[in-house]
């Protein structure tokens, strides 16, 4: 039997391919690999890749990690598995009448729900996103963030890409105890220090601040933080 | 079956900043207090510590500290012809939850209102003719700043304030604010330090031959020891106070500033995890026997009391009366009614403002509090005459709450996702400061709160109903007011790039999706007539003597000014007419 593989399963990804599932030899002591063999939490696997793709097309690759390399699906597989994707925080009585957008979320789904069903629903209309060449996973973001793209009548096209967008972000930013922000990517990337935070000697210093980015679980002497918790509470 | 427990001489429904106030007050005053607090135990030292509690994810996006919706929220329309619709999540405002309430997440801008502010109805007709606050419910507030003045000052000593004094005693100091009213004594604390960003605003803002100074702040800037004894440490600038609990002991909260204090007083009893339904009215017509709550259990018990004080965060202490029935409700198809009229918010506007490479904001550094401020454009410190609007705000550059996840400035025009917004915003994080133009908001007759017709929460109460829209007045504020942060921030060194922002811009509805700020005030309004005021000029309820209110919900319009100092000056205000005057002898203190 072969054995499960997140990265197999992201690399799956069509012609245009994902810089992305791989991380580069430098990364050897990526958390990734150490979760590369665990089933998604909450995706499918189609998902999956759903969310790969448009991932790294909202936060492509150069000289910083790609949404993917940075571990981004496996935080929103995570996020979707837990309190947030499903519901926890969400006022979800009904009746549902459709609203103004000053009125915010009236979706009758939680967040998992949501994403389910859109990713369905868009993948029934048309070829689906991560089968489309890095230009067509370009105008179909666009589209979505438009509103043009049409996913049924209760799922307005820009809340759900408000929703992805805010994951994508959140996911290259979080701490990386979420499994994302892998290796500090997202914040090495704007200088940003972390978790450690005390700056009484700092504050008045027109400087960059010189100090690695250090994270809720960050081991000292490295630049990394303790191993990925999913993969350390075990099945 | 509902249990009726032991008579106490004093309920309290919340434990945040005013409850705790009242209930230490109270309880040293040798009243026996219970207070009910919806949340659970939490604690500075146990629960907001670093590096934990400096998770942006868990606090500033997933608002672990704030109110859940299915727990408590309302229903939203912009105006009557619509239908409310409820808020599911969080958003254009954040109520707290548990121990200290809101007063754990706040940013610590520690501002008192300006005397005029308070007696505002009355001084714009001197100034400027009645027909100014054409449309508007605006009114004197029924109180003076000197006579909140000596508790205002208290509340400073409570919190260790750090800034300059504007103005003690009638004289105007060197690095204050001109503008403020008479102070009986400086800060207890030193300002904060002055970051880059900052003192170019300052340098701009003085150049232009405006009045810039150091945001008061309840982010405390040395070792400081409370009138209570509690004891408060230096702030390190970690720059994860608004959403978040400071483990630092340097942000002053109800918990470390008054619980602490008070935990152990005999007279003092804290029941966490208890929902209160409803106040209970007496057949008497003229008081209330006590209140009514649900256990942690699920059990329903009635906790009789003398004297019941509400001390809920301001929209719950509104939706509280109106399932209780305390008060007649008031309709904007009439006027009638005063229960849920006057409710107001704040009218936020900004500039955002990218340096050149060799200005380092380093955002990540800051603080609730950090802030140069001009207060040149707020309440009536600058002539109305023409402008066509009433109010204002101050304009602040703010170095509060620089985190990536929701901190991420690019220039005007930038793509908002892609490989250009990645590369712009690597280039612009820490070149950037926000200026805040934190404007005032004005009562009008079809801003209110009721209930909603149709959705409830968990224990079959209909939802709190808020309709509400920025009010002309205030978008032509707003407006203005951002002109003059644009003007500074133009005259401020080694900008490459402004832009601006502005909630009430015209032709925008009020959203309850983006985040703007928890100040929401009114509803259960303050005054010395009660056609227009649900309380007295103590706080004490019109109709049920035995009923005092507190907070936000008291102040007859917005400020435009962050509510905590000015809602906390009406607490201890409102304690010491209920020690002094109420206690010994229970009756209406004013007059009908």
């Amino acid at each position: 039997m072969i054995p499960f593989s997140r990265r197999a399963v992201l690399m799956g990804l069509g012609a245009a391919g994902l810089s992305a599932a791989v991380p580069g030899p430098a990364k050897a002591q990526n958390p990734f690999q150490r979760i590369d063999g665990r089933p998604w939490f909450f995706l499918s696997d189609a998902e999956a890749r759903f969310f790969a793709a448009a991932g790294d097309t909202l936060i492509p690759g150069d000289e910083f990690p790609s949404a993917t390399q940075a571990g981004v699906v496996d935080f929103i597989d995570l996020q979707l598995a837990g309190p947030y994707g499903q519901g926890a925080t969400l006022y979800l009585k009904g009746p549902f009448p459709q609203g103004t957008s000053a009125q915010g979320w009236q979706m009758p789904y939680t967040p998992a729900d949501l994403f389910r069903r859109g990713i369905a629903l868009m993948g029934d209309s048309g070829t689906p996103l991560a089968d489309l060449d890095a230009e067509g996973r370009n105008d179909a973001m666009t589209r979505l963030s438009e509103g043009e793209t049409d996913i049924g009548p209760d799922i307005p096209a820009t809340g759900l890409f408000d929703e992805l967008w805010a994951l994508v972000r959140e996911g290259y930013f979080a701490d990386p105890i979420y499994g994302g922000n892998r290796d500090y990517a997202g914040w090495e990337m704007v200088g940003f220090p972390g978790a450690h935070a005390y700056y009484l000697d700092f504050v008045e210093v027109n400087a960059p601040y010189p100090v690695q980015p250090r994270g809720i679980a960050h081991v000292p002497g490295t630049n990394r933080p303790a191993e990925f918790p999913g993969a350390r509470r075990g099945g | 079956m509902v249990t009726t427990l032991p008579k106490t001489d004093v309920v309290i429904v919340g434990a945040g900043w005013t409850g705790l106030a009242a209930a230490y007050e109270l309880a040293h005053n040798g009243q026996r207090c219970v207070v009910l607090e919806r949340g659970s135990y939490r604690h500075d030292a146990t629960d907001f510590a670093g590096p934990e509690e400096h998770d942006e994810l868990k606090y500033a996006r997933r608002k672990e500290h704030m109110i859940d919706t299915p727990v408590k929220t309302l229903s939203f329309r912009n105006n009557r012809d619509e239908q409310a619709l409820p808020m599911r999540r969080l958003g254009s405002f954040l109520p707290g939850k548990g121990l200290g309430g809101a007063g754990i997440h706040w940013n610590g801008q520690l501002w008192r209102p300006l005397p005029s502010d308070l007696e505002m109805r009355s001084h714009y007709t001197d100034r400027y003719g009645a027909s100014i606050l054409d449309g508007m419910t605006v009114q004197d507030w029924g109180v003076t700043y000197d006579e909140l003045e000596p508790h205002l000052d208290f509340f400073d000593r409570i919190c260790g304030t750090a800034g300059i004094a504007g103005n003690i005693g009638g004289e105007i100091q060197e690095g204050g604010n001109p503008f403020e009213g008479p102070r009986s004594a400086p800060y207890p604390n030193p300002p904060m330090k002055t970051p880059p960003p900052l003192q170019r605003f300052h340098d701009a803002a003085q150049g232009m031959g405006l009045h810039p100074f150091q945001m008061p702040s309840a982010n405390v800037t040395q070792s400081y020891e409370n009138p209570y004894g509690a004891q408060l440490h230096p702030c390190t600038y970690c720059g994860f106070c608004e959403r978040f609990g400071c483990g630092y002991y340097a942000k002053a909260d109800p918990i470390i500033c008054i619980y602490d204090r008070l935990k152990g007083h005999e007279n003092f009893e804290l029941r966490f995890e208890t929902h209160v339904l409803r106040v209970e009215k007496s057949s008497d017509g003229q008081t209330v026997t006590g209140v009514t709550y649900v256990d942690a259990e699920g059990r329903e018990v009635f906790q009789p009391a003398d004297v019941v004080c509400l001390n809920a965060y301001g929209l719950w202490n509104v939706h509280l009366m109106l399932v209780s029935g305390l008060g007649e409700r008031y309709d904007p198809a009439t006027g009638e009614g005063t229960l849920g009229r006057n409710y107001a918010y704040q009218t936020i506007a900004a500039v955002s403002v990218i340096f050149e490479e060799d200005v380092w904001s380093n955002p990540f550094i800051g603080a609730g509090a950090l802030g140069m401020t001009v207060d040149d454009y707020n309440g009536d410190n600058f002539d109305h005459t023409g402008l066509g609007f009433v109010g204002g705000g101050y304009i602040s550059a703010n170095q509060t709450n620089g985190r990536p996840i929701n901190y991420q400035p690019v220039p005007p025009g930038t793509p908002s996702w892609g490989l250009e917004w990645k590369q712009a915003l690597r280039e612009t994080y820490a070149h950037h400061v926000g200026i805040v133009c934190h404007g005032s908001s004005m009562s009008v007759p079809e801003n209110y709160l009721d209930l909603d017709p149709t959705w409830t929460d968990d224990y079959g109460q209909p939802l709190l109903r808020l309709t509400f829209d920025f009010p002309d007045n205030d978008r032509r504020m707003a407006a203005w007011v951002l002109d003059r942060a644009e003007e500074i921030a133009r005259n401020m060194e080694g900008v490459r790039h402004i832009s601006t922002s502005n909630n009430a811009a015209e032709g925008e509805a009020y959203s309850i999706v983006p985040y703007q700020t928890t100040h929401n005030t009114g509803g259960a309004v303050m005054g010395t007539d009660p056609a227009t005021s649900v309380v007295n000029r103590y706080g004490q309820h019109w109709d049920y003597h035995n009923v005092f209110v507190f907070g936000a919900c008291l102040f007859p319009q917005n400020l435009g000014y962050n509510p905590t100092g000015p809602l906390m000056g009406l607490a201890y205000w409102t304690i010491e007419h209920m020690k002094r005057d109420y206690l010994p002898d229970p009756r209406p203190l004013m007059d009908a």
